[in-house]
């Protein structure tokens, strides 16, 4: 079977998440997402799609003993217990931590997950994030690939017209950076549904278009 | 007056007593801190107790079935339709989010999504292990057929997706809308649905697959 047909997948995709496969071919395409990252991704969106039916049915409460049977099951953890007085205090450090936190936080632009770069057999490379405008994106360095030495990740848009990539800059190869976006930029990447990693020279393509591999391409996450 | 004040005070201070004695007030301190402020099922707090959970942190668990065992059960108890196989599957659920967390670092879809993908593949697993599957009858059917779908469950951010998903569910023709239901909500296979319906298997099978083409270019358009 062709599994390269978009077409095709997003079917699988479809029937497996709606649950109307038979045995054998739950397991199949179950195999094909572990090996086919596009299949896990349209798996994914079949998921968040029908999502909604699952939703519109009216909670149930679980028994009572439902919750002490999950916890038998993981095996008993022990309570920290009795710290008394010294755990008070923590606890009352702790809040107020936490409201100093949100009190920094609320000065802050409002990050939203933008895309997880990642290359299909390894963890992810980078996190990129942007405010709800994309007026601005972070990225942060998780477990990035190693590179010769004259050489550099840079970060593309793919615009949603199947026009050519547009740069949103070079990649670090540890720690965080921020960027504000032109506007330009911003328009096509509120609007695009991919990004995309490169290999490139140092100091970054010389055309304007990536010319070395594509190493990452990954879907832009947006709210729902 | 002031004996009743003083009991007043002294009832307060037992309370306060009580609470630092109790192992659970730091959860219960997080619980409080939660009302009012999201929705229980909003992702992006669903997506930190996912994390917390990959961390080895059993309180983050029992929030996260606080707040999603209830829905969970509902999907479970409508697939196997009986509370006591629904509660069997959803441990199992529980037991399976709690070992598989961290790999939800790496999912691109919605922490609850992945729940629910979880406890409805166990809940399939379990219905075609050989435990013959429960035929919905007429009166079933015309219970499904007036499911709709409400909301909002998750905030604003979700509502959009409610409203699009029922929007689009509307548009389908009603025989593929039924279809779908039967097999997202009753967990049935072709072959039953072509059953429960009395419809030969080939033309349910295109009734579903067409409904899902119709509901992909829907909700993208």
């Amino acid at each position: 079977m062709n599994y390269s047909r978009p077409d095709l997948l997003e079917q699988l995709a479809a029937s497996h998440v709606l649950g109307v496969m038979r045995r054998g071919a739950r397991a199949r395409f179950e195999r094909l997402c572990q090996a086919l990252p596009i299949a896990q991704l349209a798996r994914q969106r079949w998921e968040d799609r029908l999502l909604p039916l699952a939703l519109a049915l009216t909670p149930v409460a679980p028994s009572a003993g439902c919750w002490q049977r999950i916890q038998q099951r993981l095996g008993a953890q022990p309570h920290r217990k009795g710290l008394g007085w010294w755990s008070a205090a923590a606890a009352a450090s702790l809040v107020a931590l936490l409201l100093v936190g949100r009190l920094t936080i609320w000065s802050e632009p409002d990050w939203q997950d933008r895309a997880v770069l990642a290359t299909a057999d390894a963890p992810p490379a980078w996190r990129l994030e942007s405010t709800a405008d994309f007026g601005e994106i972070s990225v942060r360095s998780l477990n990035v690939p190693a590179l010769p030495a004259d050489r550099i990740h840079e970060l593309w848009i793919l615009p949603v017209n199947g026009g050519n990539p547009v740069s949103l800059g070079l990649l670090p190869a540890s720690g965080d950076i921020r960027r504000k976006l032109t506007a330009a930029q911003q328009s096509l990447l509120a609007a695009a549904a991919q990004v995309a990693v490169s290999v490139e020279p140092t100091g970054g393509s010389p055309t304007g278009v990536p010319t070395g591999p594509v190493i990452i391409v990954a879907e832009v996450r947006r709210p729902i | 007056m002031q004996a009743r004040d003083e009991s007043f005070v002294g009832a307060k201070l037992i309370i306060v007593f009580k609470w630092s004695l109790n192992p659970d007030r730091f959860l219960l301190r997080i619980e409080d801190m939660d009302q009012g402020r999201a929705h229980p099922l909003d992702n992006q707090e669903l997506e930190l107790l996912l994390q917390r959970c990959a961390a080895r942190d059993r309180a983050a668990l029992q929030l996260l079935y606080t707040r999603c065992a209830p829905q969970l059960l509902a999907v479970l108890m409508r697939m196997l339709g009986t509370r006591a196989a629904a509660e069997d599957v959803l441990q199992d659920a529980f037991i399976r989010i709690w070992e598989k967390a961290a790999q939800y670092d790496q999912i691109q879809g919605r922490a609850l999504s992945w729940m629910v993908a979880i406890a409805r593949n166990r809940a399939i697993d379990v219905q075609r292990g050989g435990r013959p599957t429960v035929v919905l009858e007429a009166a079933d059917l015309a219970g499904a057929e007036q499911l709709r779908v409400v909301g909002p469950a998750d905030g604003a951010e979700f509502s959009a997706t409610y409203q699009t998903l029922q929007h689009c569910m509307d548009l389908l023709a009603a025989a593929q809308r039924q279809c779908l239901l039967l097999a997202y909500q009753g967990g049935l296979t072709h072959e039953r649905i072509a059953q429960s319906v009395g419809q030969p298997l080939g033309t349910v099978k295109s009734w579903v697959r067409r409904g899902l083409q119709s509901l992909r270019s829907c909700m993208e358009s």
